[in-house]
């Protein structure tokens, strides 16, 4: 991000940027999507069919409200069914953009300055699908305000030991990091914009949004500190919060949900299922805007190729460490829960949680495969799918519990499959808007790693580095 | 001691090495008097240090693989220290032999008339057997020094070939070696440690073992890199950039230790299982109360503040301290995680304790400074080494 870079990070044979653009050149192309009159005929069919299916979703939602949870299939002993599922699905995927701005930033891997932007909007959209599914899920929605510490004349309270509390400061706390640390990044492009305008409405409207940046050289020292500083707290918050979420079900006492290992199990599925959604947006938007390749490269791609293998090999690790731990505790009730998951009636979810996550990955050995749009966007969306699947296995096989009278399977009813499919719905819908009317390339922090910007002296930038 | 600053060689690899070996081979001896005077504490120090020293290697090892599978540049100028510290895996193997060779006095399960009388230990008897066992440990440490020759075979070879093709050769290594790495780590972390107390069992165990080395390797880099400065051997060549970017993941692997650590603590305090809380429950009497309550303060809480300054992370004595201080706590961290079951009571220090840190660390640094004295210390032919040099913090 910063103008100078130290050697280490341009030796690369490659240049990050292709097509060797000017300054000018960046600014043009990536403002030029957001600048375009005419909307694109795609984008209004796109938002017409999300927008149709994130109505469904508030539809739903009115209907769950007035008649109250029984309408999901959610039934003792799985009382959790697809709501938990969904939120978990929806916060992991949004791990990546954090991970990428932050934990990125600060190893200093120069090539996630062309998808942090689109990843971060992605995480913001994610997290605000995942929290529905908490709100909505108390049943009495009018009564939600009661996941907050509120004081209250009646001396309610919530409790402070349940992980679902934990959960609503974790996720929120993601929440406001996450935006913070992308509406930081933007605000120099939300003055190019400005500076660009050519109508009264646009200036003001990016103007406002702006806030006052003059491109002067102390804002921009400023900046980079900022910057810094907003990497070095979102990063704990990449490991924390899917930790959080982990202990959902880990702090109970429920056989194949508590174990020890489930944090960072959590946090390496989340970062594997993130970096699935990022692809398979980030190849969306290559096709819809074609400019966009030559920042979004091949090389870009095969780089996150990587880290979903090797995440995918985590998660690969996790289940793997599960299972024989299962066999070593000697424990009858923690193997059951693992033999029912691979070989009783929900064995074909476990398989395709293990295929999609732990097997498919694997073609990512192959450059080949590292570097063929069509292959990548298909097992991005597999990622996808496994990591749904993923959470489905842990929470509907609870179907076989303690007392074998209350077996049954789980049934998903319209209103459950209606409510994820609106959550779908949502989330495209605010990354249409994203695509539309925000800067998706983080133009200035591109214009810092191209060719130009190098300055090769570099003594006395001794910012950052905490 | 003469280092020629030229070809990056040492001529004369000075007296460093035999000290050690003598240094070991004497604290070797004078705790084979501790086997008779009181074998069960033997055992008990054995273990402590085996397994501390034990993570230096695999340290290195996990080192050199991530250099490799990450194509990192910054780190092409302290590979060779982290490859003659994988170099010692060796004789880790040989000090896995006491080891072996006392397994009845280590590990309860080895008792089989305890084992038939609970029916969740009979279960475990298909793992928890001594032939098992043994093939177990052979085939970690096996695949670790296989994993070591190889990579750095090809190491060597990148000097005399100019090695064009090294880093696809290195990958192809790593890549598959990172995998074997995971998971007999773990499982070394499950057989040496865990299964110390074959009741109880926590599925983050092999990471928590795991944090330990790669906690061991950074610090032992910046012990390195200030000593060899002090001596003139790569004192332009690892710069406080260097020691920065050490100082930083050394950090890191300490918050991600305690990450673990906490995980594993929280899970079961909070569920409050007996069969998982037996383990925190034999920590939490007599003067094991006390340590246990140092175990989080100086295992994490000091060193994140005190660790967290810039200023500290590029003053080369604070580095040092700070390695040192966490190398020594990863000592104490595999005590408090082993010594309970040999002394459930109180914890108990033995002068074993330290004769066998000294010895088998005698024995260990002795190999390391004979693998790294014997070739370039820099592998002057890495297309990167120029990039690493030049280096710079941003």
């Amino acid at each position: 991000m910063s103008a100078t870079t130290s050697n280490a990070s341009v030796r690369s044979t490659e240049p990050l940027v292709w097509g060797n653009p000017s300054f000018h050149d960046v600014t043009q192309t990536v403002s030029g999507i957001v600048e375009e009159r005419k909307t694109p005929i795609w984008w209004w069919v796109a938002i017409s069919i999300s927008g149709a299916l994130t109505l469904n979703f508030f539809a739903m939602m009115a209907y769950l409200f007035w008649t109250g949870i029984g309408v999901w299939g959610n039934n003792v002993p799985v009382g959790w069914g697809w709501p938990i599922v969904n939120f978990v699905f929806w916060v992991g995927i949004g791990h990546a953009g954090t991970l990428i701005s932050a934990v990125l930033f600060l190893l200093r891997q120069k090539w996630r300055t062309s998808i942090n932007r689109f990843a971060e909007a992605m995480t913001i959209f994610a997290v605000i699908c995942a929290l529905i599914f908490p709100g909505i899920h108390v049943g009495r929605i009018w009564v939600a305000y009661f996941m907050f510490p509120i004081p209250n004349q009646m001396a309610m309270w919530p409790n402070f030991r349940s992980a679902l509390m934990w959960d609503v400061f974790a996720v929120g706390t993601y929440f406001t990091a996450s935006f913070l640390f992308w509406y930081t990044g933007l605000v120099p492009d939300w003055a190019t914009l400005r500076d660009r305008a050519q109508t009264k409405w646009r200036r003001l409207i990016y103007g406002v949004l702006a806030m006052g940046w003059r491109n002067g050289n102390k804002q921009w020292k400023h900046y980079e500190l900022a910057y810094l500083l907003l990497a070095g707290i979102s990063t704990p918050l990449v490991l924390s919060v899917h930790s959080v979420v982990s202990t959902d079900f880990a702090t109970s006492m429920q056989f194949g949900w508590h174990t020890t290992i489930f944090p960072p199990y959590f946090v390496a599925g989340a970062i594997f299922s993130g970096f699935g959604m990022v692809m398979t947006l980030a190849i969306l938007a290559r096709i819809v805007y074609p400019p966009v390749k030559n920042y979004m490269t091949v090389t870009t791609l095969e780089r996150m190729a990587k880290v979903i293998m090797l995440t995918g090999m985590m998660v690969g690790y996790a289940y793997i460490t599960e299972f024989f731990m299962a066999y070593y505790s000697g424990n009858k009730y923690e193997q059951f829960v693992f033999v029912n998951r691979m070989f009783g009636p929900y064995a074909w979810a476990y398989w395709i949680m293990f295929s999609c996550n732990v097997i498919i990955p694997q073609i990512f050995w192959s450059k080949k495969m590292r570097t063929s749009i069509p292959v990548l966007f298909v097992a991005s969306i597999f990622v996808n799918i496994g990591m749904w699947f993923e959470r489905f296995v842990i929470v509907i096989t609870m179907h076989r519990d303690f007392l074998p009278s209350s077996w049954g399977m789980f049934k998903p009813t319209i209103y459950d499959i209606g409510i994820f499919a609106g959550s779908f719905g949502l989330f495209f819908t605010l990354f249409l808007l994203f695509l539309r009317f925000v800067p998706m390339i983080a133009m200035s922090e591109i214009k810092g790693v191209l060719p130009q910007a190098q300055v090769k002296h570099h003594h006395g930038h001794d910012e950052g580095g905490a | 001691m003469q280092f020629n600053q030229e070809t990056y060689t040492f001529t004369d690899p000075g007296r460093f090495g035999k000290i050690m070996l003598i240094v070991g081979i004497i604290g070797l001896l004078l705790s084979a008097v501790g086997i008779a005077v009181d074998a069960h504490q033997f055992f008990a120090s054995y273990l402590v240090n085996f397994t501390f020293w034990a993570t230096l290697g695999i340290g290195g090892l996990f080192f050199v693989l991530v250099h490799h599978m990450t194509g990192a540049v910054w780190s092409v100028s302290v590979r060779r220290i982290g490859e003659a510290a994988m170099a010692t895996l060796p004789m880790v193997g040989l000090l896995a032999i006491p080891m072996l060779l006392g397994v009845n006095q280590i590990f309860s399960w080895t008792d089989s008339a305890m084992m038939h009388a609970d029916p969740i230990l009979e279960a475990k008897l298909g793992y928890l057997n001594v032939p098992f066992f043994i093939i177990r440990t052979v085939v970690y440490i096996g695949v670790w020094i296989l994993l070591s020759i190889l990579l750095r075979r090809l190491s060597l070879a990148q000097d005399s070939s100019w090695g064009e093709n090294a880093p696809s050769r290195f990958l192809r290594v790593s890549g598959p070696g990172t995998i074997a790495f995971a998971f007999t780590v773990s499982f070394a972390g499950f057989d040496w440690i865990m299964s110390l107390q074959p009741l109880w069992y926590s599925t983050i165990f092999g990471l928590w073992f795991f944090s330990g080395a790669a906690v061991t390797i950074y610090a032992f880099f910046a012990i390195t890199s200030h000593a060899l400065a002090k001596k003139g051997v790569l004192a332009k060549e690892i710069t406080q950039e260097h020691r920065h970017d050490i100082a930083k993941l050394l950090f890191t692997f300490m918050v991600f230790w305690a990450y673990m650590a906490l995980s594993q603590y929280l899970l079961i305090w909070y569920a409050n299982m007996p069969e998982e809380t037996a383990f925190f429950k034999d920590r939490w009497v007599g003067t094991w109360t006390f340590w246990s309550v140092f175990y989080p303060v100086a295992g994490f809480v000091l060193p994140f503040v005190l660790m967290m300054s810039r200023h500290i992370k590029r003053n080369r004595w604070f580095l040092t301290f700070w390695a040192v201080y966490l190398l020594l706590f990863h000592w104490f961290d595999l005590y408090w995680n082993i010594v309970p079951t040999f002394h459930p009571d109180n914890a108990i220090f033995s002068w074993m304790d330290l004769t066998l840190f000294v010895g088998m660390g005698g024995l260990m640094l002795w190999r390391f400074w004979a693998v790294f004295t014997r070739h370039p210390v820099l592998p002057v032919t890495d297309p990167n080494l120029q990039d690493s040099l030049d280096f710079v913090n941003q």
